[in-house]
Order: C-alpha cells, then structure tokens, then sequence
C-alpha cells in the first residue's frame, strides 16, 4: 500500500476561505489517496482537534490558515504552542493563505502582535525563525487549490521549489497577475478610459488594478478554471502581496497623472517615456466596442 | 458536561446541564471573534466589498452582496439595471447552493452512520463556484458586485455556460439526492411520497424518522426572514400562519455574557431562520406538508435545506433566460461616494438565513458598521427561561450526540456568528 503523506491543517485567525478554496481542486479524488489530513477543519479526520492540541501526533506536513497571535486559542491552547509543538516534528511548514503568511485582513484584529508566521507585512517577525528553512509561503486570499496542492505534491516528491525574499515558489510567483489578463492590449496602448460593466479597458489607470505589480499566477492558471477577477472587469486586489489590503482599492492613487504604482521593474522615467509613445498610437479597434456590429 | 462542538467553520463549546437524565439547559459559547466591525471603521466605503466576503470562507458572497445594497441603500437616487440585479440573485443562488452540497454530505451524513461523501460534496461545488466566476471571476471571494452594478459584463456565450453548469448540476441532483427527474420533484407536494423514492436525501431522511428521539427535538416553531429576491418572500410563519409585514427596526441584538456570539429577537422572540423558515413563509408546497407532519424538526430541517437546492437551480434557469443583454451592467452612481453623508441597511437571504449589514458613512468613511448573521439568529444563546433556538430544541433529550445533530441541522458556521 502506498504511504500517504500526513496533513495537519491548523486554522489561526481566519475565515475558513482557504479551506472552501481547496474545495475547488479538481482532482480531489487523486489528491485524497495520495494525503492524509490527521486533522482538517471540514474533512473528517482520525483526531479530533482536542486529540491534536493535548497529544503529539505523527505529521509530515503542517499547513497553517489565518494569521497568528499568541492571544489566539484553538481548543484552549494558544495557536502559537501549537505551531510549536508540530513544526518541530514535520518536514515542512505551509502558511495557506495571505493572513498566515503576512497577517492579511485579519491582522488588523486587535489580538495582541498579530502578523503572519515569518512576515508582519513586509517586515520579518522573529517568533520562529528556526522555522524558515522548512517554511513555504502561499500567499493570496484565498490561495489558488492548484497553488496549494501542487506544493504539497512537491514537497511529497522532495521537489525543491525556488522561493523569493518571501519564501514563496517562484513556479507561481514569479509571474505578476497581469500576465494572461485578456485586457492586455488596452494596458500595452494605453486606453485609459475604462468604464465598469464593459469586456473593454484596463483597470489599471482609474480603478486600482494592482495586477501589474502583484505576484500569483492568477491569470495563468485562471480560477475554478474558468475566469479571474481581471478579466472579469474586477481591479486585482493585490491580495497575494504583504501590502494587503491597502486602502482606496477601486482607485488608482497617482502623482502628477502618474500611478503611484508601477508595473514591477518599471521605473517612472521608462514609464513616461513609454506612456509618450503609446499616446501616439491611435488603435481604433480598441476604442471601439469589441463586439462591432 | 461541556462538549467542544468541531469541524463548523471553527469550534462552540456547548455546556450541557442534565436533570433526571434529560438535558434541560445547554449555555452556548462561541470563543473567539475577529472584529470585522471594528476593521471596517475609518475605512473608506468601498473598500468593505473586499473586506467583508472574507468574513466567511463558505458564505462570503452573501456578505459582498449584503455590503454593496447596504451601500447602496445610503443614495437617494440610485439607478440599478435589471441585468445587474438579475445576475447579483444568480451568484448569490449559486453560492447557497454549493454551501447546501456540503452541509448535506460533510456534516449531516456522518451522524448517521456513514462517512463523509466527500467528492460528492465537491462536484457540485465546483459547477457552481464555475458558475459565479463566470460573472465574479472567481470564488470563493470575489468583490464583483460594486455600488452601481456589477464590474462585468457577459457574452451570448457566457449564458450558454451558466445554463450548462446549472443542468449538469440538475443532474447531479437526479443522479444522486433524489433519484427521479427534477420536474417530478418540484412537483413534489407530499413528503411521504419522496420517502419511497431512492437517493441520498430519502435514505438520510428514512434514518431521520427511524430515530424516535428526534421527533420532539423541536423549538418555537417561528420562522423569520426579511430579505426579498425574485424567488424568496420576506415574512414570518408562526405555527404556520403567514404574515408579510415585518420591520428591521423591530430586530434587536444583544450581549451574551459567556459567549462573543450576540442574540437577535425580533419583537423580543426568538425566532428561527434558515431554508426551513424560507419555505415556510415561501409557502413551498413540499416543506409545508413535511412541516404540518413533523413540525420545526431535524427532518423538516434537513428537507428544506437540500430541497432548496432544487427550487434555487430551477429558478436560476429562469432568471438566466431574463437577462436582457442589451441592458447595461453598471449604471455610475449620481454622487462620488467621498462626498456622501448616509447611512444605510440592507437585508439578503444567504445559505444559513437572513443576513443584516448596516453602515453609516461621513465622507465616504465608515463612522459605523454592524452585521448581523443568520447564525445569531439560530445559535445564540438565550437563558433557562428564554432559551434560543437550537437551545429550545435540544432542551429534553437524553444525550449530547443527538444534541450535536440538532444543533449542527441548523447548520452552524463558528465566524460568521462571531464575525
């Protein structure tokens, strides 16, 4: 018989979104002979959670959801004894989710010191920094299933995944969220007069698209593999990056007519440059309706 | 005895206090919140519509869909298109549905014997999370409704999908819950007669009527719920008696000492919210009968709930016919929200019952949020001389397993009550 790989999934402060995220993995039947949750928030386990915080049960792989305080308690053991308890144990820790890996929304809970596991936002927290070897961080809110399950397939194969400065896999984070967005075109000739409710226009230049600059794969591997919220007509949230959520999300913050943010790697003065040339361009096909009658 | 109820989107603890071997109080105590309010305030007013679907992971969409007529509600002279709403009732139905598959075959099932049905549970799911990412471009957790309308706009081709991840859905459903077509269900006006037909939902609901104990596992018999759609009716039902006229401000809610879930009473009672109460005040041929033969039980409870499943696919399929292309999507509101000194309150019907968001706004800032979730509703705790709902219910039984079913029948969710 082959061995199934032991899951923990342990929820901090969270809205249970990963979770009903995994949910949507498509080859859940193929995922569920090859893993083992000794404990899940939904799927029935061989423990129960009172089992896991007062007993030290075998575990390969921790995976953490929400974002973490030492107030914070599961079954009257605080979160953060708990993560302690099975880190030292597992071979590798997942934060699921951007409240696990930064603090997310949930970081503004009022639990004492809440933040990610390794990140307050951008800055390193030190609670567990004997963990960072054996931390990946899957950022996003929610993680995309194929995000999350392919991760853990490479840590079952002992795959090693390149991560960045955040230790997140460079296989889905190296590409930003504008990568495969069908409104490309009208970003690349700067057609900025979007209006909501049309197939046409970028969200970049008014509505607060942080694709340019937000790391995930969203528009590659698409969501429930059928859209994503950019193509959608929906501004990127930028919820995969420690900033989120920032504030004013469907406007585009700008100084001087120049977007604050800018696509990764993109200097201002590359963009002005760049924006001068695109104003030359008059593309009629994409200032019409893209269905012409 | 205080038993940690798990596995309810989070934990409650329900302290069970016995008296000549039945139970006769249970205090109920949610443990931890995570202050949404409290976020929200000085946040600017749309930035709630990405905040707030994160208040739950499995009804998060009912909250985006509360937040924006919440804001909404705050204009005087708001223009909203027909397709907007059409296509903002269709995710909301598509997102009760899928959280319906996954009480039934995740929660409701183990208590009888079997074991979790897991890819049965998301199959379906899936088709209907496809569904809302079609408008939402994705789910869980899209922001797609915004004050206006909604961000998208859809194509001949997109209704064709839609129509098909609902049919195949149909068939599921066929396949599976209740194995006869689905015209022949909803046409269904007997609920012993659904009891001779096979499928998942007449094998659980014969288990339901074998166990005698649950018969008088009942509570007030009151039904409440106060959001409208083109499918749901607002009102209430007491011991069956229908009335319409119903007003928020008689809503109250109200501290619980040992818990962080607050309780809700509408004109000082309790009352009971859900798919159960919907059908009863919808006045659903099915639930009506089951309800005149087995009062405001766990099978009346489980019926409603996985019935609903059916009325809400078919209605989808109607709604999908209206949508009216040539409509537009999103109308710019009159006012830019900075300027806007308001306050406003909205009421939907998510997957669990009614659901209250209220908000107050000084330029275009939140001075001032408050929810009120379904699970307040059912699941707050009263006191010995008042008890709440699922308290009333399970007040008389003779052990804590069967408690747990007819608590989680109202199907629990430990975030959304404390939010």
């Amino acid at each position: 018989m082959k061995t199934k790989m032991k899951v923990l999934w342990l929820s901090a402060i969270s809205c249970n979104g990963n979770t009903h995220s995994f949910f949507n993995y498509s080859q859940m039947e193929q995922f569920l002979e090859d893993f083992e949750f000794i404990y899940h928030p939904v799927i029935d386990s061989k423990y129960l959670l009172q089992d896991i915080v007062s007993q030290d049960i075998e575990c390969d792989v921790l995976l953490i959801e929400g974002a973490i305080s030492k107030e914070f308690k599961r079954a009257d053991l605080s979160i953060v004894d708990i993560i302690q308890r099975y880190s030292k144990r597992v071979k590798k820790i997942v934060t699921v989710g951007t409240c696990a890996t930064f603090g997310g929304i949930f970081r503004e809970s009022g639990y004492e010191k809440t933040s990610g596991l390794h990140f307050d936002q951008e800055k390193r927290v030190d609670t567990f920094k004997s963990l960072l070897d054996k931390t990946i961080s899957l950022s996003g809110c929610p993680v995309h299933p194929e995000v999350l399950v392919n991760t853990l397939y490479a840590i079952k194969k002992d795959i090693t995944l390149k991560v960045d400065e955040f230790l997140r896999p460079k296989e889905f984070y190296a590409y930003t969220v504008h990568n495969g967005c069908t409104r490309n075109e009208y970003f690349e000739y700067k057609v900025d007069n979007h209006n909501f409710g049309e197939l046409e226009g970028c969200m970049f230049y008014d509505h607060g698209c942080q694709a340019p600059f937000t790391h995930g794969s969203c528009n590659k591997i698409l969501w429930n593999e059928v859209n994503s919220k950019t193509r959608a007509g929906l501004p990127c949230m930028g919820c995969t990056e420690p900033s989120f959520p920032r504030q004013n999300l469907f406007s585009t913050k700008k100084n001087m007519a120049i977007p604050e943010h800018l696509p990764v790697g993109v200097n201002k003065r590359v963009y002005l440059t760049l924006a001068g040339i695109t104003k030359a361009f008059k593309i009629d096909r994409l200032e019409k309706k893209l269905f012409d009658d | 005895m205080i038993k940690l109820i798990e596995k309810i989107e989070g934990e409650a603890k329900l302290d069970f206090s016995f008296k000549d071997g039945k139970i006769d109080f249970v205090d109920v105590k949610f443990m931890s919140t995570r202050n949404i309010e409290n976020i929200l305030k000085g946040k600017r007013a749309f930035d709630a519509l990405v905040i707030n679907p994160r208040v739950c992971g499995i009804c998060g969409h009912a909250h985006l869909i509360a937040t924006v007529q919440a804001l909404e509600s705050c204009y005087e002279d708001l223009e909203l298109s027909n397709k907007a709403k059409i296509m903002r009732e269709l995710t909301l139905n598509f997102e009760l549905i899928q959280n319906h598959f996954k009480w039934f075959y995740l929660t409701i099932l183990p208590f009888f014997g079997h074991s979790q049905q897991i890819l049965k549970a998301t199959y379906p799911t899936q088709l209907m999370g496809k569904a809302i990412a079609i408008f939402g471009g994705q789910y869980p957790h899209t922001s797609y409704a915004i004050v206006g309308g909604v961000v998208c706009e859809i194509t001949q081709m997109d209704i064709v999908k839609c129509d098909n991840y609902i049919s195949q859905t149909l068939k599921f459903v066929e396949d599976n819950i209740v194995k006869v077509d689905a015209k022949t269900l909803l046409e269904a006006t007997n609920s012993d007669l659904l009891l001779e037909y096979e499928g998942d939902l007449p094998n659980i609901l014969r288990e339901i009527k074998k166990e005698d104990v649950l018969k008088d596992a009942k509570s007030y018999d009151r039904f409440i719920a106060f959001g409208e759609s083109s499918f749901f009716k607002k009102g209430k039902s007491l011991k069956a008696k229908v009335s319409h006229k119903i007003s928020l401000e008689d809503v109250k809610e109200s501290e619980v000492p040992s818990s962080f879930a607050k309780n809700v009473s509408y004109k000082d009672k309790y009352y009971e919210v859900g798919p159960l109460a919907r059908a009863m005040i919808n006045k659903t041929p099915l639930i009506v009968d089951a309800h005149k033969k087995h009062g405001d039980s766990v099978f009346s409870r489980v019926l409603a709930r996985v019935y609903e499943i059916s009325t809400l696919l078919n209605h989808s399929k109607i709604l999908l016919k209206n949508l009216d292309l040539a409509e537009p999507s999103y109308i710019e509101p009159p006012l830019d929200i900075s300027k806007l000194n308001s306050s406003g309150f909205s009421a939907v019907e998510a997957a669990r019952g009614t659901l209250i968001h209220k908000v107050e706004i000084k330029d275009g800032i939140i001075k001032n949020y408050e929810i009120i979730t379904p699970t307040q509703w059912n699941l707050s705790g009263g006191s010995r001389e008042k008890p709440g709902v699922s308290q009333k219910a399970m007040v008389g039984l003779g052990d804590i397993k069967t408690a747990e079913l007819v608590f989680k029948s109202f199907d629990v969710c430990s975030v959304c009550t404390t939010h």
